[in-house]
């Protein structure tokens, strides 16, 4: 007997939902004058308020709930607004999907709403299920830069939220930090640099690898590479973040992991040894539109758009910098060393090509589910 | 090159997949909800009729409020709050939808405003016996005895004498006359009470039983009880109780099984299952934890006593167990809110902020056995 209860209970587990009151839960990210985020209403609040089950059979299919979308949709913009400090925002859904709760599914949509100005105060009205259930409440969550706060929303008070408005100050050195992160943490960037620092300490004669013999040469080599980067990203990040061109991002990064695998087996295969700094200007208009892409997921806020650009394009030289100024001393030390020609550089960019077949292959591939 | 690519791959593909995303589901056959009776869309032309027809209004809430009481789905209470929302607005609310409202109220542990609803009512009509009835046991919960008995004796005009009884022995059994209170309820002969009563009578039994430290009585008045009413979970709750006192905690999984969407039921699992080291009650923990969570941001306190049971008995964090049974004591002192307080602060090692459920029962002369242990004596 003691056996078996456990064994019961755990068949039953996977229609446990505790009861929990109706709740709706709203994310919303304000960033100038967008905000983004999502609505969560569970399947049986959906069915209650505007009639999902088609059949009449006392279960709601996702069948049923895609073809109730137009409703949903309607019944969502009648009683939920979204109004700034100087007037009401438009309001879009998205495509509807599901997302499973501890009590049950929700239908969950994805929002966005254009307000008339950069936030400063938002009032969200929240009506959805009022006159149905009046103890039903919207959990928002709700963000802008870096300070989030909740509220509870529907039943008798609206209440208003002011919204994070940062000194241009405190915006400079919040894009400045977010692109030295990114510089740092996004790995691919790195290994395209390194890829094309590695063998400047070297000189490509005949068939062979020599070391430079000076400094003087070395950090002009490294120094026209890392200018034609700088150069060529600056300009595609500047389009893409302004919006005059855009490339879809599936697109950047792939080919992205493709430059660092071309610059990579350039070093293992060496076709282009006297002007690598024609491959980071090439390459480095592509890197530029992956930093967009990143800018674009911050948001850059109206009003100081220029500042947050020039800010995090100043952030990603500060990073790319510090990286050239650790590296470039300890490959210059070692530019000598038989194994630095023969191991450190081919074998280290086979290596480096190796990573970025994987992320080629990841990002260029549909996902696998 | 390709194998090792793919190889890679699949130890890299994971690590960026995100739990609990929104998704698509593949199938249009698959099923999102199952709809409770009286939770779907078509209800609501029924719900349209109410708000001209008393005569509907009056059954339909009532039935949505039993609903939320046997099943712990809190949102028939709203459903309810709904039918009665404009008839609640007009100038003159009708005596039966102010103590209808009441125990919407009552269920939603809003005691103080619960009251004043039954206030209305009465000053309405003194002598509707529900109203009485009611405010007697919601002033019980809050430990307002004396006013309780008040209410109880108003009941004697209009009810069945076994009901008063019931009324003014269950405070008895509180206030330092519980083995007389005992004897008095276990002699209103059962067949003779109103069917509503029945469960009562047992449901009292059991609890002053436990109260005299006599389980295996407890646990044979708590089963009858719920022999005759299966979906009162107050019942099913207690019994699960003792049987957990008793470290019987894989007859407790059995009492509770099927009821594991009410939280207060989930507890009790959970609780087992930690006595058991049964795996299960990991997701047992996280559906609690997370519904606590959901309950603390909307600021609901219906659960604040089985929350601060299970930061103690689950999760063991006895100074989060302590602030959660204080914040409970301000709501409802039930015998059970005077244990978890005293329990609590034993576990916090803060003795002294468990001086308001002494105080309480140095006051009441409540005996409980129970309480013993921690020094908490009439």
């Amino acid at each position: 007997m003691r056996r078996l209860w456990p064994l019961l209970l755990l068949l039953g587990s996977a229609a446990v939902q505790a009861h929990i009151a109706s709740n709706g839960f709203l994310v919303a990210k304000v960033q100038g004058q967008e905000i983004t985020g999502s609505l969560e209403l569970a399947v049986r609040d959906v069915e209650l308020a505007i009639g999902v089950d088609a059949n009449h059979d006392g279960r709601v299919t996702w069948g049923e709930l895609r073809a109730s979308q137009p409703q949903l949709r309607q019944y969502v913009g009648q009683h939920l607004r979204f109004l700034a400090q100087d007037g009401a925002c438009t309001v879009n859904l998205g495509a509807l999907q599901v997302n499973d709760r501890v009590d049950g599914s929700y239908a969950w949509l994805p929002l966005s709403a254009h307000c008339p100005s950069a936030v400063t105060r938002l009032s969200i009205r929240y009506s959805l299920m009022a006159d149905i259930d009046p103890s039903h409440r919207g959990l928002l969550s709700l963000s802008a830069g870096k300070v989030a706060q909740t509220g509870v929303l529907g039943g008798a008070t609206t209440p208003d939220f002011e919204v994070y408005a940062p000194s241009a100050w405190r915006t400079a050195v919040d894009y400045l930090q977010a692109g030295i992160w990114h510089i740092w943490s996004g790995i691919d960037h790195l290994l395209f640099l390194l890829s094309l620092l590695l063998p400047a300490v070297l000189i490509r004669r005949g068939r062979r690898w020599e070391p430079v013999l000076e400094a003087r040469p070395a950090v002009f080599s490294i120094l026209k590479v890392v200018t034609a980067f700088t150069l060529a990203h600056s300009i595609t990040l500047t389009l893409a973040a302004l919006n005059v061109v855009r490339l879809p991002s599936r697109l950047t990064e792939s080919v992205i992991a493709a430059s660092i695998i071309v610059a990579a087996l350039n070093n293992v295969f060496p076709v282009v040894t006297d002007s690598r700094a024609r491959i980071a200007f090439a390459f480095g208009l592509l890197h530029g539109f992956g930093f967009a892409s990143v800018l674009a997921d911050m948001g850059l806020p109206s009003g100081a758009r220029l500042l947050s650009l020039l800010s995090f394009n100043l952030g990603i030289e500060t990073g790319q910098l510090a990286v050239v100024l650790g590296v470039m001393p300890v490959v210059y030390a070692l530019r000598a060393s038989l194994v630095y020609r023969r191991a450190v550089l081919p074998w280290g960019s086979a290596a480096i090509a190796v990573v970025a077949l994987v992320w080629l292959l990841q990002r260029a591939l549909p996902p696998v589910v | 090159m390709g194998r090792v690519a793919l190889a890679l791959l699949s130890l890299v593909a994971p690590l960026t997949m995100v739990w609990a995303a929104p998704y698509l589901p593949a199938n249009d056959t698959q099923v999102l909800a199952e709809l409770p009776a009286g939770a779907r869309h078509a209800s609501l032309a029924t719900r349209e009729i109410t708000r001209t027809r008393l005569d509907i209004a009056l059954p339909l809430a009532q039935f949505y409020i039993a609903r939320a009481r046997a099943t712990g789905d809190l949102r028939f209470l709203g459903y309810a709050e709904a039918i009665l929302a404009p008839w609640m607005n007009r100038s003159s609310v009708p005596t039966p939808v102010l103590v209808l409202h009441a125990t919407m109220l009552q269920s939603r542990h809003l005691f103080n405003a619960s009251l004043s609803e039954l206030d209305r009512a009465l000053a309405q009509n003194p002598a509707d016996a529900q109203a009485w009835l009611t405010r007697a046991t919601v002033l019980r919960v809050l430990g307002r005895y004396a006013e309780a008995n008040a209410a109880c004796g108003h009941l004697a005009a209009a009810a069945d004498p076994a009901i008063t009884t019931l009324c003014v022995q269950g405070l008895n059994g509180l206030t330092g006359r519980l083995p007389g209170a005992y004897a008095a309820i276990m002699a209103l002969p059962q067949q003779a009470l109103p069917p509503e009563a029945r469960a009562w009578r047992y449901s009292e039994l059991g609890e002053m039983a436990e109260r005299l430290g006599d389980d295996r009585a407890a646990e044979h008045w708590l089963r009858a009880g719920l022999a005759v009413a299966p979906d009162d979970f107050y019942m099913r709750a207690a019994c699960a109780d003792v049987l957990l006192r008793q470290q019987r905690p894989a007859a407790a999984l059995q009492l509770l099984s099927g009821y594991e969407s009410m939280e207060p039921m989930l507890l009790r699992i959970a609780i087992a299952q930690r006595m058991l080291h049964d795996t299960a009650g990991a997701h047992s923990d996280e559906l609690l934890s997370n519904a606590f969570t959901v309950e603390q941001q909307r600021g609901d306190a219906v659960h604040r006593r089985e929350q601060a049971r299970f930061l103690l008995d689950v999760s063991w964090q006895p100074a989060a167990a302590l602030a959660a049974a204080q914040q409970n004591w301000q709501v409802q002192r039930e015998p059970d809110d005077l244990l978890i307080l005293l329990r609590a602060a034993q576990a916090a090692h803060a003795p002294k902020a468990g001086e308001p459920a002494r105080e309480f029962l140095r006051v009441n002369r409540l005996q409980d056995i129970r309480l013993a242990p921690f020094g908490a004596t009439p």
